[in-house]
Formats: structure tokens, sequence, C-alpha cells
């Protein structure tokens, strides 16, 4: 880990799946002078299951969180973001922490699902390991000083139950045009506490809902509601324009979205 | 710097730069021909080839990650020329296309039957939404993929 730290503060780019960097040219961006490969390090590789959270090596790839944390109860919205991304051949070699140090990848699962189960990123720099909130972490990634490493994901064990939303434009294989994901703290009444609500690829940057998530604290869990609830509401992104979806289009199926992963909370409710 | 590769169990050495696709050493260097660089993307699924028994797709992989690992191609699939008995089942249901998707797809349904001897139709449609081809569609080869599956099982 040392080595791997020592080579980025040299201006070495780490390397895990290759997917995203070796697509750098048909997206017109140069390849780095240097790379360092960390996918073969056993600490990026580990899952750790706590009594308080799970930790989730950045080189995990997606198919192996799949199989690590399926039926997990505190990962339900992670693990169908990672299984629903991109194909399976893929999803055996794209880690967890190359897709989230993508910085110009707008679709990313992975980052609304992290977000909506209140996950904290840790790098590792000069000065050792530091945690931040995913959020504060997909905001200032590309603007970090450079050398360090996104090491470890920790998804907090609160008895949160959440789903994941998407949609691609086929039904798998595709980016998603857009992304909810939701969870929630149960309650014996079926309300919604603590509800946190994160939109991805209708923006650059994933971000949660504040407002939706407001105007939902305390409701009973109702996906109808909640819908509605969400078009009130969509004035409230600033949908990115791109060749598979228009930024209007992006914004309009949000209620969907949004009511789809509602009854996935409610399900499990 | 010379990258030391398995391919089919057997090794080879390259000095290519660290970074090409493992596609280009297949095809270029070692007369693969199997595996297909068509989109380049990871999206199509014409390149894939197995990594220590999991499909991945040998366009995004490159051939300094693959360095250590098995790799094996759709040559790699039949024994001393003996077709595996998916690709007999393929052949014999008559769902062989034009060659560009078709040894992806068997590549990854071999790796997909291995871990999933007795399939839905919902499953095997999921295990070939990277592989996509442009001839003749889908039902006819996931029809005979089920009915491997359940030979396979005894139940034909």
């Amino acid at each position: 880990m040392a080595e791997a730290v020592a080579a980025v503060e040299e201006g070495a780019t780490p390397l895990a799946g290759a997917t995203w960097i070796l697509r750098s040219p048909i997206r017109d961006e140069k390849l780095a002078g240097s790379y360092v490969a960390v996918s073969g390090l056993a600490e990026l590789r580990a899952i750790e299951t706590g009594d308080r959270e799970i930790a989730i090596g950045a080189a995990v790839t997606h198919a192996s969180l799949c199989a690590a944390l399926n039926g997990s109860a505190d990962c339900a919205a992670l693990v169908q973001a990672a299984g629903a991304a991109a194909n399976p051949a893929i999803r055996n070699v794209a880690t967890i922490g190359g897709n989230l140090c993508a910085f110009s990848f707008a679709a990313s699962d992975l980052a609304p699902a992290l977000i909506a189960l209140d996950a904290q990123a840790e790098i590792y720099g000069v000065s050792g390991p530091e945690r931040k909130p995913i959020e504060t972490f997909l905001a200032a990634r590309a603007h970090l000083a450079r050398g360090w490493l996104l090491t470890r994901l920790l998804v907090p064990r609160n008895g949160r139950i959440s789903a994941h939303a998407r949609l691609p434009l086929r039904k798998a294989g595709d980016y998603p045009v857009a992304i909810v994901s939701v969870s929630a703290k149960r309650s014996s009444d079926r309300t919604l506490r603590s509800v946190r609500i994160a939109v991805g690829s209708v923006e650059p940057v994933a971000r949660r809902w504040p407002a939706l998530e407001r105007a939902l604290e305390g409701r009973s869990l109702d996906p109808e509601e909640a819908a509605e609830a969400a078009r009130e509401r969509v004035g409230d992104f600033q949908g990115r324009d791109g060749v598979e979806a228009p930024g209007w289009y992006r914004m309009q199926v949000l209620p969907k979205l949004v009511r789809a992963a509602m009854c996935g909370v409610l399900a499990q409710a | 710097m010379s990258i030391s590769l398995t391919i089919n169990g057997e090794t080879h050495a390259t000095n290519r730069d660290p970074l090409t696709p493992l596609v280009d050493v297949l095809r270029d260097d070692l007369a693969l021909t199997g595996a297909k660089a068509v989109c380049r993307e990871g999206f199509c699924g014409a390149c894939t080839v197995l990594m220590d028994g999991q499909p991945v797709v040998s366009c995004l992989l490159p051939i300094a990650s693959a360095a250590g690992r098995d790799i094996r191609t759709v040559e790699a699939l039949s024994d001393g020329g003996e077709l595996s008995p998916l690709q007999k089942a393929l052949e014999q249901h008559d769902v062989v296309q034009c060659g560009m998707c078709f040894p992806g797809m068997t590549v990854a349904l071999t790796s997909f039957l291995a871990s999933n001897p007795n399939p839905t139709r919902e499953q095997v449609k999921q295990s070939l939404v990277g592989n996509i081809c442009r001839c003749t569609g889908y039902e006819r080869i996931i029809d005979a993929v089920l009915a491997h599956a359940q030979a396979m099982q005894g139940g034909g």
C-alpha cells in the first residue's frame, strides 16, 4: 500500500479494472504518463463485515461485491446497483473504487446507492487514512491535491432498508439515464424515518434530494405519494444533456424512479 | 519489460506496452482470432475470453492485468478437436451465426453454465446482456442453451 501511495504521490495514476481508463482515447482523453496497478493489493480486495459497519475494499469488483453481500440487509441498494451496472463481463473486472474515481462518469450506479446508505470513503494519503462522507468525496474528488488513493468504502450497519431504481434505454447492459436510490430507518408504523434519497446520472455528480427527503419524512411509506411529491420537485435538478438522453427527460422520469425505489423499500419494510 | 501471459495453457512472453488490450495480442501476435475487436468499449462482448474461469472483455483488459491469470479463449473450449458439449448443442440446434458475436456468446455461456447448470430462461438472457448480436437475435440460441442444460441434467 505504501509503495502504491508513493507512486501516486510521484504522479502515477491508480489503475484497477482499467475498463474506464482503456476507453480514454474514445473520450478524447490522453492516457496518463504512468500508472500504478492497485487491484492486486490484498488490503483493497477485502470485504469485512463488522458490528457497526461493512468495509469494502476499493479494488473489490462489482461481481465480488454482489457475491459477498447478496442478502445483506444493510446493503440492499448497493448490491442492486453493483449487480445491474454494465454487463457480466465488465462487472467481473470493474472495481468499486475505479467506478467512483472515474470523475467524468455521471452514470455511476454505485454513487447514489452509497449516498443513500450514508457511506463514507476512506482515502489514504501522506498523512495516513482519512474518512469523508461519500457525497463530500464525490463532489471534491476531482480537486483533491495529488497523492491520495481511495482505499475503502464504509457502509454503516444501522438498520436501514434500501432500494435502487435505474432507467437504462435498453433493459440491461446500458448506462442508465437516471437513477434513484432510497434508504430509510425501519419503523413499526411503516412511516419513513431518517429517509435518504440520492439521484444519479441526472446531473454530472450524484447527490441527495433534500427537499424530497424533508417532504417524505414521517409520512407513510406510499410509493404513489412519494412519486407525486417528487413530481412537484423535479425542478430541483438541472438535467445534463447527453447523447443518450436530453436533460429534461432525465428529470421527467425521476418520479417514476422514486416510485420504483419506494416499492423496493416497501417490499422490505 | 517482458510480460508473461498464460493463454490456453501455454505461456507466452510479450514486450508490448503493458496497457495493450489483450485482444490485440491474441489476434495479432498469437493468431487466436476467435475473439473479435468490434466495439472496443466493452458493450458488444465479441472479444469475450475467460480469465480464471470468469468472462471478461479482452478489449478492455490490459495485458499487464492479465499476467499471472489463466486466460482461455474460444479456441480452447474444444478438446483435441472435439467440440465441447455446449458447442455441439449449439451446432445441433443450428443456431451458429455469422461468427462475429458467436465466439463471445459461446465463451460467456460456457462460464455461465458452469455455475448455473439448470438456469431459467430469464437467467440465460441476463447472462447474455453483454453479448450483442447483429444478425438473427437471441431466442433460438436461448432455446438451444435451455435444451442443452436440460439434457445435461438427464432430462433430454
